[in-house]
């Protein structure tokens, strides 16, 4: 074990000489590496705090608006719900309303329908009545019948309602100097039977007439008179129209 | 080797100043380190490559212990010496496995040297961190009594420092020498391999001795207590 001061003193100059170097070419760059990655990282570090709270800001703000949204959708469907209740009652009523007059109208249209085809059907029937009648009355029906209609007839004529009268007699003179009765039978008449007619007729007119005599099966019995505008029905056939037009719904 | 040789032959002479193999084999490493350190530094990027993450792995290594033991606000004053200190008496270490080549810390002279350095550091950064005044007051506590006994202490920490450096090395050297005489080749090849960690324990040793020396120097006092009043 030596001890050399000059190589003491060397080591000395040397190591300090070494520090110098390394402080300066080595410590130096690469802390200052260290420090600038650090200085990095710090700043990352707070960008992304920054990022985060901006974040946070955002979320925060979109919560609140989500549940603002939330908030007014459910007033906007409550009031949605209460307009469709109403639209739905209003709906509903009018609705009612209107299958009640469409019932209305049915009910009514069906009665119409009904009755007339009651009355279609009454008419059927009162047709085939009258058919039927008349048919049994063609075969009841004599000329000593048509005979007995007229001398009927000529009894009643001096008993004429004023109003019949003065109509016929208005129906005489319309037809001038030679008025002409149309007088149709359902059997052929005997002269004295015309005669009586005419006679008859002339003083109800109260004028003289002329007598157009002709035969018409369709009548049954009796006879009709036909002065101008005046008819005269004292027959079968036109007491059955009658009878069947004086029908209800006929 | 010669083992009598070791540390007193002047290999060379320059300008008439003898320097011994620890002087050049110094130089030698001052070069390798200075050479690695401008090398791992040559276009240092952000993003680092194998040698800048290697680089910046030692360094920041170094830095954290000296952090852990130094005010915050002087690590970056300390560490170029204790980095320094760390990185020198390792490669030192080391140097000794190279055949033909001796380890400068295996002469006294140079672990003296690097114990002095440590000594005079541990006041420099003191008086720096302190002042003046309140450093020396160092020296009064708790006690003036006691300052005589600091100041002893402070030698021969410095002395145990030197001593223990070159006495570690030149042991396992002479050990390695005195095995590779008697047994022959390849038999020392295990006494080398503990060289290699006694290498590392060693300027781990040195390193954070002088680390502790230089944070206890930087110390703030603690407040001498208020006098007790008299009723």
């Amino acid at each position: 074990m030596s001890f050399d001061w000059t190589t003491f003193v060397l080591e000395c100059i040397n190591f300090l000489v070494l520090v110098w170097i390394l402080k300066r070419f080595f410590y130096r760059p690469v802390l200052q590496v260290l420090d600038a990655r650090q200085q990095r990282i710090r700043d990352e570090t707070a960008r992304a705090a920054q990022l985060q709270a901006e974040a946070d800001e955002l979320k925060r703000q979109y919560e609140s608006r989500l549940s603002d949204w939330n908030r007014e959708r459910a007033q906007a469907l409550e009031t949605l719900e209460q307009e469709l209740q109403k639209q739905r009652s209003e709906g509903l009523e009018t609705l009612r309303k209107t299958l009640a007059e469409e019932a209305a109208k049915a009910r009514a249209r069906d009665a119409a329908l009904v009755a007339a085809r009651e009355a279609d059907l009454v008419r059927q029937a009162s047709g085939e009545a009258y058919r039927h009648a008349a048919l049994m009355l063609q075969r009841l029906a004599t000329p000593d019948l048509t005979l007995g209609i007229a001398k009927v007839f000529r009894e009643d004529l001096p008993v004429l309602p004023d109003k019949d009268r003065d109509a016929l007699r208005k129906a005489g003179l319309a037809l001038g100097a030679h008025p002409v009765a149309e007088i149709a039978s359902a059997h052929p008449l005997d002269e004295d039977t015309r005669a009586g007619l005419v006679t008859a007729l002339s003083a109800l007119a109260d004028c003289s007439l002329q007598a157009q005599f002709q035969v018409v099966p369709e009548l049954i019995a009796g006879l009709r008179v036909v002065l101008g505008e005046s008819v005269l029905h004292a027959n079968l056939c036109d007491e059955l129209d009658f009878f069947k037009r004086a029908l209800p719904h006929a | 080797m010669n083992p009598a040789a070791m540390g007193k032959s002047a290999a060379l002479q320059l300008a008439g100043i003898p320097l011994t193999d620890t002087v050049l084999t110094t130089w030698g490493i001052m070069v390798a380190l200075a050479a690695a350190g401008l090398f791992l530094t040559r276009g240092l990027k952000p993003l680092p490559e194998m040698g800048q993450t290697a680089a910046e792995a030692v360094v920041a290594t170094i830095e954290s212990a000296i952090r852990e033991v130094v005010p915050a606000a002087s690590v970056r004053e300390v560490l170029p010496f204790v980095a320094t200190l760390w990185l020198f008496v390792l490669a030192a270490n080391l140097t000794g496995l190279v055949p033909g080549l001796h380890a400068p810390t295996r002469d006294l002279s140079a672990t003296a040297a690097l114990a002095v350095l440590v000594f005079a550091s541990t006041h420099w950064f003191g008086i720096r961190a302190l002042g003046l005044r309140s450093y020396l007051r160092h020296y009064a506590e708790p006690s003036v009594v006691l300052m005589p006994f600091h100041i002893i202490s402070e030698l021969t920490r410095t002395l145990a420092l030197a001593i223990r450096l070159f006495g570690n090395m030149m042991s396992l050297e002479m050990a390695a020498l005195l095995i590779l005489m008697i047994a022959g080749f390849l038999v020392p090849v295990p006494l080398l391999m503990l060289h290699v960690i006694e290498a590392l324990v060693q300027a781990y040793i040195f390193g954070i001795l002088a680390l502790i020396y230089i944070a206890g120097a930087m110390e703030p006092l603690s407040p001498s207590p208020e006098p007790r009043e008299s009723s």
